[in-house]
């Protein structure tokens, strides 16, 4: 038998950079949505802290970095939904963005797979 | 399956719940400067100006998840001990007030202390560590671990309580006990910091040479276990018992843990060793909590030796004639914020003096950022003072209040009015599970346990649930509490709980692999934060004067056998599981082999 490759079309990838122990609150609010998955990367951050002075201490350089693969269809809402998780409206929490992708895969349960057979 | 597009969801929700806008990047950028031969030089970085209001947005989380973090810990437990005072021994907190403004005190010193301690200390240490090995002999490098474990006892917040809790103990009942937790608080301090020492030396050389930590448990505890076999037949000695091994418990906090463990691993790193492997962490706190009982016991065996017990009884009264004499007129450093913050600064500043002796002398390093590592040293300093002040209004109070009235439950205090409350047998019942509560309470709460945790359940793949050993390490103290109440209800000695409990330790530990015994006698030091030992500490010392008994350590002691006792057999449990599970499969593969075979 053929092994099967799926593609999923209409994706875009949302990065946000957020402050360390946030990651899991964004992929929390994530999941909530009914995304599957997302990833948190630990990183350090630099730029803010030093041009705030006495008040970067406030700014931890330790960073999550959640990636998540989201429709295209729902990117605005899922954004929205990241940069208030992540509380972004605030000095020194981080900065996330949207990248259109050309294609992804991942393993699909032939469940699913039936339902687009016709 | 395709949705209608009509009305796309997220422009009709991002409509009614943000106010949006777009701004081009470019506006943001400023224009590129040339110079005259038409290359680029760099842009000045402007210092960012925030108003009012963006200052509050920026500092609002910043403090709130750190105050939280100690909140979470200390206000269950406090308002524990309120309500069961109110509502089981029917008598109102007594200096409510002076205690929640001591507690209050208690979560902001340890919120400031920890970011200090994370800003200040830890980049030290991890510096340290990782360039050490490298510049520095073996022999050498070993030698400053040792300086360092010294170091950070003193710097350890619950060592302070060890203080606190000597100023109730009557010098009349328990001489010697009353000298090392007084005049010679200093000596007793040290020798429990040359035990730290000692130990990250020895948990250095296992993680280069990858020793079993089997026999290293095996050579420090016996020659400790027979040491206070030998104090109990003394009839002064055997009143230092229950402190030496509640000294293990104290050490092993927030500061020595990570310090220590930074040092080790860099050490194990560099040779390439350790790193790789998620054991080389355990092992060192194990130590860190049994060489101390060692340390102390010598000591008060010198003590014992060389000075009489009148001698100290004599000088006992003359300190307190002299502090009544002084109270008429305290000197300026004896009053309450000034000794406090005396006491917090001899506490930290060796510490980061020392520190920065290794960095900038031995090893020649510059630190980055060094402006926030001022802030985070003045922070651990602040923070210690103020601890010390909520630990000696706060926790100390409340706890000594609480033991004491407990007490009231089943036997006449004065207090209480109408005690004792209940009948004998039913306000024994009421003060166990009291202590049972609180020390499950407090265990439950504590951070590092979580960690503990997370780690086991990736050692074990999955096996070892981390609600287990939770659970495991939280039952366990709770027993151990209760164990030590029950020893000053009944006026039995605490190496009747001891003997006991390590011999079916050290019996557990033969039969466990190497991966659970480096858990479970980690998971008794882990479990004994900033928070938990002075209160226990105080509500037994309280309790046994309350009850008239002699002393009132070894609670902690008696909390930290058990969930070493909990962890090893419920890690034997689990072994015995998987083995019987793999078992089992391979019967039934067997079987189905068999079956497929006669078909």
């Amino acid at each position: 038998m053929k092994r099967q490759l799926t593609t999923l079309t209409d994706a875009t990838l949302i990065t946000a950079v957020v402050q360390s122990g946030y990651g899991e609150i964004v992929t929390d609010a994530l999941l909530e949505v009914g995304i599957q998955g997302a990833s948190v990367h630990s990183a350090m951050g630099i730029g803010i802290r030093e041009r705030l002075g006495a008040l970067g201490v406030a700014v931890d350089a330790e960073r999550d970095i959640v990636t998540v693969i989201v429709s295209s269809d729902e990117v605005d809402r899922l954004f929205e939904r990241v940069y208030l998780a992540a509380k972004l409206d605030t000095p020194g929490m981080g900065f996330m963005y949207a990248t259109p992708l050309v294609q992804a895969a991942t393993y699909v349960p032939p469940s699913i797979l039936k339902r687009f057979e016709n | 399956m395709a949705r209608k597009k009509s009305l796309r969801f997220g422009d009709f929700i991002q409509a009614m719940s943000v106010d949006s806008h777009k701004i081009p990047y470019i506006e943001l950028m400023p224009e590129p400067l040339f110079d005259r031969h038409g290359n680029e030089f760099p842009q000045p970085i402007p210092k960012i100006k925030m108003g009012g209001g963006e200052i509050i947005k920026l500092l609002q989380p910043y403090i709130s998840t750190r105050f939280m973090d100690q909140a979470r810990a200390v206000v269950p437990l406090a308002a524990y001990l309120g309500l069961f005072q109110y509502l089981v021994l029917k008598t109102p907190v007594i200096d409510a007030s002076i205690i929640a403004g001591g507690l209050l005190a208690v979560m902001v010193g340890l919120m400031m202390f920890m970011e200090g301690l994370k800003l200040g200390l830890m980049p030290f240490g991890e510096v340290i560590g990782n360039n050490l090995p490298r510049k520095l002999h073996l022999s050498g490098v070993l030698f400053i671990a040792f300086l360092l474990g010294i170091g950070v006892t003193f710097a350890e917040p619950a060592i302070g309580a060890l203080q606190v809790a000597g100023s109730i103990v009557d010098p009349e009942k328990a001489p010697y006990l009353f000298t090392l937790l007084n005049d010679k608080s200093g000596s007793t301090v040290l020798l429990v910091g040359l035990g730290v020492g000692l130990a990250a030396v020895l948990g250095t050389v296992r993680f280069l040479r990858g020793w079993s930590l089997k026999p290293l448990i095996f050579m420090s505890l016996t020659p400790t276990l027979i040491l206070s076999i030998i104090a109990f037949f003394d009839p002064e000695l055997n009143k230092i018992v229950g402190l030496a091994w509640d000294c293990g418990a104290v050490t092993t906090g927030p500061v020595t843990v990570p310090l220590v463990l930074a040092l080790g691993i860099g050490v194990a790193s560099a040779a390439g060793k350790g790193a790789d492997s998620s054991l080389s962490g355990f092992g060192i706190v194990t130590l860190a909590s049994i060489f101390p009982i060692l340390g102390v016991l010598l000591l008060s065996f010198y003590t014992a030796y060389t000075v009489p017990p009148e001698v100290i009884i004599a000088r006992a009264a003359e300190i307190k004639a002299a502090a009544e004499l002084a109270s008429n007129q305290p000197e300026w450093y004896q009053l309450t914020p000034w000794s406090e913050v005396i006491l917090g600064v001899r506490a930290i500043v060796p510490l980061v003096i020392f520190l920065g002796f290794v960095l900038f002398v031995v090893l020649r390093e510059r630190i980055k950022e060094a402006s926030i590592m001022n802030y985070g040293i003045f922070l651990a300093v602040a923070g210690m003072c103020v601890f010390n002040i909520g630990l000696t209004y706060g926790l100390a109070k409340l706890g000594d209040q609480s033991g004491g009235l407990i007490a009231g439950a089943f036997s006449s205090v004065e207090a209480i009015s109408a005690s004792p409350l209940y009948s004998l047998s039913v306000g024994i019942g009421i003060a166990g599970l009291f202590a049972w509560v609180l020390g499950l309470g407090a265990t439950l709460a504590e951070p590092a346990l979580n960690a503990l945790g997370m780690t086991v359940q990736n050692l074990t793949n999955g096996a070892f649930k981390k609600s287990m050993l939770m659970g495991a390490v939280s039952i366990g103290v709770a027993t151990g509490i209760m164990l030590g109440v029950l020893k000053l209800i009944f006026d039995f000695h605490i190496l009747y709980i001891l003997l006991p409990g390590y011999a079916l330790g050290l019996f557990l530990t033969v039969l466990s692999t190497e991966e659970f015994v480096n858990v479970g006698w980690d998971s008794a030091g882990v479990t004994t934060g900033p928070v938990t030992v002075p209160l226990v500490l105080a509500m037994g010392l309280g309790f046994g004067n309350a009850l008239g008994s002699t002393e009132g350590f070894g609670i902690l002691a008696a909390a930290s056998i058990c969930p070493i006792v909990a962890v090893l057999s419920l890690g034997l449990y689990v072994q015995f599981k998987v083995k019987r599970e793999e078992r089992l499969t391979a019967l039934n593969m067997n079987q189905t082999e068999d079956i497929s075979g006669r078909v």
